[in-house]
């Protein structure tokens, strides 16, 4: 799949870059998924990548979910629209906002065009990544437990004037009270730059 | 520079001079001095021409040397060429010309004395001037610096005062708290009081209370103890009389004991008589037989008798009387003798209340102790309780008074602790404005010394100026004398003159200057010299205020602003901004999906709890609907179960029933045939009735033992048949013999007697 950001040895495209991108979102949030606890143990199956074995659903409902919301995404990604992507675990009983993993997208480089390329090595930005995905699997330390029903929803917080595809709606931002949030590692690909933060409801 | 060359030519003029005294030589020579002179001057011309204008546009602002030397080597110039027109070859004029160039030179030579002089002084004065202006500038930065100082401790006095301020409210809650503990304290002295108050009139009214119930008592006591004194007397009395009444009585029994004795002795005596009478009669009646003789004498003899006997009869009447005379005293002494008990008890009962009494009036005597106490008078008891309640009186009053005054003293204490507190402000306030007054009064002290300081310098400065003006002045005295007597030189003199004067205007330009910088001086220090102004400290004082407020406004306003900063991160943290965009989601997320699925779960369980009210309700209402219902959960089953258990029943009633009816004929077989019932009543005791029994009662009961042996069992009728067990049971020790036996005895008995009956 990253190969494909390849244009050359050396360059990154634009949409290579919304690809590595979307791949770290695909692991990342199958990898809280997992860490979560929101689906079964025995619904995952693990994969390589990063250097990092990774647990991914094998729910084909979570899998289409995913595939068909990243895919939006990249183009969100392509066209600089997007400012950041929020995976919201709500509580299914009170409809109760437990945690909310924010990922934040910055542009990096000023340029507009499509022809926007990275000279930086694709080792290290998947090193960063690694980096990452290490912190979000060490998260379940120090997360409170989420002991009730929860589920999950994806929710791309996009600039104004975005072409919305028939099947998406407008979502109401997830606030979340008496809130703790940690700031995990970031990686960027010199044309994307991904914060990773999680915000969880603090019961002390 | 300029000056070498001018000094030259006179030099070389006086050294040539001396040698040539003839005027050929002279000529020469003044020809010769003329040509240098000429070249000379044409040197410092084109010199000057060189020269002046660079220096001009190098030092036309502050350079001394250029601005003076400016207009002396043109007029020079033209000197020397009027010098050059007016020459005309005659000897004498030569000579006068030579003289009077002489003293041109001498005079221009003196003049350059005193340029150089005025020059010398310009420097002096320069330097003057540059040493006034760095030590303005080092009193500027001086002063600069303790403006800062002053700042500081501006800055310092205001914290120490906004401490104080702490402390002064510190110090005023803990005034107020003592106050609020001294009227605590105040409060409770007064309950105490009041409790005291309380006690004493309880003591008090007790005591009235108790001293008369305590003299009634006495009196009663006494009253009683008199009472009793008097009855024991009586008593007393009755008890001597009626003992000596029992002494009496008991020698009046003894009497009649003796009387007693001496009445059978007499009764006796009386049969003897009787008995003799009649022994008399009979041997009178003998002896009026025989001895008619003795019968006049025994007749004699007989009234005798007969008086004897009336004495007798009189003796019997009085003893009957004396009798019943002791039965009564016996009655009295009884009597007395109950009463001696009586006074007993009573006797008890004195000696009790004699001890009582002098109990009371040990207690009584220790409250006359008391109230003497009170009292403190040693009067008789008689006035002591009217003492005391004088005295209870006396203390009540002052109680009053005391409590008054109590309370006038807590007036006067709040008065004067009121007034601490107005002192305490006054002080304060005055403390603040002697603070003030000292702080304005150094800042004066300081300013003032400054000022001198500054006056010192001024008038310095000034005294330089007066000096520099004299030596002006008289340098222009002179020079107005040399133009007196040299009259020719009076354009020379103008040109002095107007270059004097502007030196002056040049001093006059410095002076400005000065006065210029002093009032720049002045506005740099605003502060110093505003001071010095009541109106302007006043502004500054309010201005400060001013600065203070706002200072304390901008800390509150910042305090505020972290606060809200703090709690709007509190805030931020979990907020979730779209910032200026939108943000959506696919609509069929797993979230969505999972309400759905929720969402019908719960309607299924809605309805199913709908059904199950339902259902309860119907069971409450009524158990047939309940079956119904019970029916509904599982019909066919229960239907099954219930057919099964029908049945069932039906098929254990027909075995009951067969079962009956069989052991009925089973029974009735046996007994037919082998002519016993057989009931089995208990567990393993059988009873056994004959068919020829002549009584329903007779049965012979067997028991089974747990060997399966059979035991006749004794009763009524197995004791009539004695024969027939020890016959059948003991010898041959068949129990079906011996059941046939009875049969065949009791059959034949009963057959006996019908055919008795038949026949």
């Amino acid at each position: 799949m990253t190969t494909a950001a390849q244009k050359s040895k050396s360059a990154i495209t634009l949409k290579g870059s919304a690809q590595i991108v979307c791949d770290y979102l695909n692991y990342g949030i199958n990898s809280i998924l997992f860490q979560r606890g929101l689906y079964p143990p025995e619904s995952f199956k693990s994969e390589e990548n990063y250097g990092l074995t990774i647990l991914m659903s094998t729910d084909n409902k979570i899998k289409e979910f995913l595939s068909t919301t990243l895919e939006q995404l990249k183009g969100w990604l392509v066209d600089r629209s997007v400012n950041k992507v929020a995976l919201v675990i709500t509580n299914v009983k009170t409809l109760e906002v437990m945690e909310r993993w924010d990922f934040l997208v910055e542009y990096e480089g000023d340029s507009k065009t499509e022809d926007q390329t990275s000279e930086k090595p694709l080792k290290q930005i998947k090193n960063e990544i690694r980096d990452v995905l290490k912190q979000i699997a060490c998260s379940v330390a120090y997360l409170p437990l989420l002991d009730c029903l929860c589920s999950f929803d994806i929710q791309i917080y996009t600039k104004k004037d975005v072409d919305l595809p028939s099947e998406w709606t407008e979502a109401e931002p997830a606030n979340i009270k008496d809130a703790q949030s940690v700031r995990m590692r970031s990686f960027s690909t010199n044309i994307h730059k991904m914060d990773t933060v999680v915000t969880y409801k603090n019961y002390n | 520079m300029l000056v070498g060359p001018q000094f030259l030519p006179p030099n070389d003029f006086l050294i040539r001079n001396k040698p040539f005294t003839m005027t050929e030589n002279v000529n020469d020579t003044i020809m010769k001095m003329v040509k240098n002179l000429k070249a000379t001057a044409q040197t410092d011309k084109m010199n000057n021409y060189e020269f002046t204008p660079l220096k001009r546009s190098i030092s036309s602002s502050n350079s001394n040397e250029s601005s003076f030397d400016e207009p002396t080597p043109v007029k020079r110039m033209k000197q020397e060429n009027k010098l050059d027109l007016s020459y005309v070859g005659s000897p004498r004029e030569m000579r006068r010309l030579r003289a009077d160039l002489v003293e041109a030179r001498n005079t221009i030579l003196s003049l350059e004395s005193r340029i150089s002089q005025v020059h010398a002084l310009r420097k002096q004065m320069q330097l003057v001037f540059d040493e006034e202006n760095q030590s303005l500038k080092r009193q500027h930065e001086y002063d600069k610096k303790t403006i800062e100082e002053l700042e500081n401790q501006l800055q310092i006095i205001r914290k120490r005062e906004t401490d104080l301020k702490n402390e002064l409210a510190e110090v005023n809650s803990k005034y107020e708290l003592l106050k609020i503990k001294s009227c605590e304290q105040m409060e409770k002295m007064e309950k105490t009081l009041e409790e005291c108050k309380e006690e004493t009139r309880q003591m008090e009214s007790e005591e009235n209370s108790i001293i008369p119930s305590l003299e009634r008592r006495i009196t009663e006591l006494e009253t009683m103890l008199e009472a009793a004194e008097e009855d024991a007397e009586a008593q007393k009395q009755l008890a001597a009389e009626l003992e000596k009444r029992l002494s009496e009585r008991n020698t009046m029994e003894r009497d009649l004991e003796l009387k007693d004795q001496a009445l059978q002795k007499a009764k006796l005596h009386i049969k003897e008589l009787e008995y003799a009478k009649e022994n008399i009669i009979e041997f009178q009646d003998q002896i009026k037989a025989s001895f008619l003789f003795n019968q006049v004498h025994k007749l004699a003899n007989y009234s005798e008798l007969e008086k004897e006997n009336e004495q007798f009869k009189e003796e019997n009447i009085r003893l009957k009387e004396e009798v019943r005379n002791k039965l009564l005293l016996e009655e009295e002494v009884y009597d007395l003798k109950n009463r001696l008990i009586n006074y007993k008890a009573q006797e008890k009962k004195l000696a009790d209340l004699q001890v009582q009494e002098t109990q009371n009036t040990m207690y009584l005597n220790e409250w006359r102790a008391v109230a003497r106490g009170i009292c403190e008078s040693c009067d008789s008891d008689a006035a002591l309780p009217h003492l005391l309640r004088s005295t209870v009186e006396r203390l009540q009053q002052q109680e009053l008074t005391l409590t008054s005054e109590k309370v006038e003293l807590e007036s006067q204490f709040k008065t004067l602790t009121h007034e601490v507190k107005v002192a305490k402000s006054e002080l304060e306030k005055n403390q603040k404005l002697l603070i003030e007054l000292k702080t304005t009064g150094d800042q004066k002290q300081s300013l003032i010394h400054r000022m001198q300081k500054k006056l010192l310098l001024v008038s310095r400065e000034r005294d330089s100026y007066r000096l520099q003006l004299d030596s002006y002045e008289k340098d222009l005295t002179m020079c107005a004398n040399t133009t007196a007597t040299g009259g020719g030189i009076s354009n020379q003199l103008q040109a002095q003159k107007e270059r004097i004067e502007n030196l002056e205007r040049i001093v006059e330009g410095y002076r400005d200057m000065v006065t210029k910088l002093e009032n720049d001086l002045q506005n740099a220090q605003p502060n110093i010299h505003s001071e010095m102004v009541p109106v302007r400290a006043e502004q500054i004082a309010r201005l400060q205020e001013e600065l203070q407020q706002l200072k304390h406004d901008n800390e509150k306003l910042r305090e505020r602003r972290d606060e809200l900063e703090i709690q709007l991160e509190g805030y931020l943290i979990g907020q979730d901004t779209l910032q200026g965009g939108q943000a959506y989601h696919l609509a069929n997320n797993p979230l969505a999906e999972c309400l759905a699925q929720r969402e019908n779960l719960v309607d299924k369980l809605e309805q199913e709890i709908e059904k199950l009210k339902r259902k309860i309700k119907n069971m409450e209402e009524g158990i047939e609907v309940s079956k119904i219902g019970d029916l509904s959960v599982c019909p066919q089953e229960v239907q099954a179960l219930r057919e099964q258990i029908k049945s069932h029943e039906q098929q254990t009633h027909m075995l009951k029933d067969y079962f009956k009816s069989q052991m009925q004929e089973f029974r009735n077989v046996i007994y037919n045939m082998l002519g016993y019932k057989i009931d089995r009543t208990q567990n393993s005791l059988y009873k056994l009735r004959s068919m020829y029994a002549e009584h329903a009662d007779d049965q012979l009961c067997f028991h089974v033992n747990k060997e399966g042996e059979l035991n006749l069992l004794e009763n009524k009728f197995s004791a009539t048949l004695e024969d027939m067990i020890n016959l059948h049971l003991g010898h041959q020790k068949s129990i079906p013999v011996f059941l046939s036996a009875i049969t065949m005895d009791l059959f034949n008995n009963k057959t006996i007697s019908k055919t008795f009956q038949i026949d």
